[in-house]
């Protein structure tokens, strides 16, 4: 595989999203080299999985291969891909939900003390953010890691702004009780 | 030392917060097997037809069995409807018999449908007009179908 530098300047990201835009698979070889680490990092707090967050990352630049030719250039790359990693990642959790989670609208946990304990890469906040349960830990990864609104967040995963707005307050309270007693 | 409070260790963690987490292991080489001489995914008619036939089909016969059965439901829907499917689920495990399977623990997931559909078959016993249960039950034998066609026809979320 061809490495790149992180710190690729925007003119170059740009010339490399035009060559993909083509079909050059080497220049997306870079983009992905550039990008994974924080694609990855978005889809394991989503998803408090490692083994999901892998899949959802794969999928992530897989789709992307294929709409590259939806980014107008209008907001950075980076925004555009972090908006379809977070949708990719939200869908994945759905399409993972058994028939009994998605009739009674059942939410799954968060990692359990010794998944957190064996994944690796996880420091300080992120430890507790992958614990919380489904649906506060999405509505605090998006609003207060990723920086979207409430409006955009109600948005995004089919629920009331007020559902979203008690999610954070319930993630911030748990975060806090944990925080507290460890 | 005194620990600091919550509110201060969550605003500088957010601050400090590194967004970046490196996978554990390569998911390059997945990708690029799902994307490789594939700028605009296609698959060819001949391998498309089969598979759209299978979902179609199956598609149909949910409805129309929702339909013969539990909005318009005759006597003894249960056994009606179990039948029914029964056949749907065996035509399409010949019809791909000789394809591999894309996992191996599908069967697993198969044994857990069967396992909910014994459940609702059970509550069914007590209550054999329940249209709720008879709705259930089919959708339960149509996420067997499903599955039976999904697992054989390979996508690249399977990398």
């Amino acid at each position: 595989m061809l490495h790149v530098k992180p710190e690729q300047p925007a003119e170059c990201e740009n010339a490399l999203i035009e060559r993909v835009k083509s079909g050059d698979q080497s220049a997306y070889t870079l983009l992905y080299q550039l990008h994974i680490k924080r694609v990855y990092g978005l889809c394991l707090r989503l998803l408090a999985d490692q083994s999901h967050a892998e899949d959802a990352a794969q999928e992530v630049f897989v789709q992307v291969w294929h709409k590259i030719a939806m980014f107008d250039g209008r907001s950075q790359f980076s925004t555009w891909l972090h908006s379809v990693a977070s949708n990719i990642a939200i869908n994945y959790l759905r399409k993972q939900k058994n028939w009994v989670q998605k009739v009674v609208s059942i939410e799954q946990d968060g990692m359990d003390e010794q998944s957190v304990k064996d994944c690796k890469g996880l420091n300080g906040l992120d430890k507790l953010i992958v614990r919380l349960p489904e649906r506060a830990r999405m509505v605090f990864v998006l609003f207060a890691v990723e920086g979207y609104r409430h409006e955009e967040i109600a948005e995004q995963l089919g629920i009331a702004v007020g559902s979203s707005k008690s999610q954070y307050h319930r993630a911030r309270q748990l975060l806090q009780e944990w925080y507290e007693n460890e | 030392m005194n620990k600091p409070n919550f509110d201060d260790f969550l605003d500088k963690s957010l601050n400090t917060l590194d967004k970046e987490i490196a996978p554990q292991k390569d998911l390059w080489a997945g990708i690029e097997r799902a994307i490789v001489n594939t700028h605009e995914p296609k698959q060819s008619a001949t391998t498309l037809w089969p598979k759209l036939s299978a979902i179609a089909a199956c598609t149909l016969a949910a409805l129309v069995a929702l339909n013969m059965f539990v909005i318009n439901p005759k006597p003894q829907p249960v056994v009606a409807i179990s039948d029914y499917f029964a056949q749907q689920k065996q035509s399409l495990l010949v019809q791909y018999k000789n394809q591999d399977a894309l996992t191996d623990n599908w069967q697993t997931q198969l044994q857990e449908l069967e396992e909910a559909e014994y459940a609702i078959k059970q509550a069914l016993k007590n209550e054999p007009e329940n249209q709720a249960l008879l709705t259930m039950l089919a959708q339960i034998y149509q996420q067997q179908l499903d599955l039976i066609n999904k697992v054989h026809a390979p996508r690249w979320q399977s990398i």
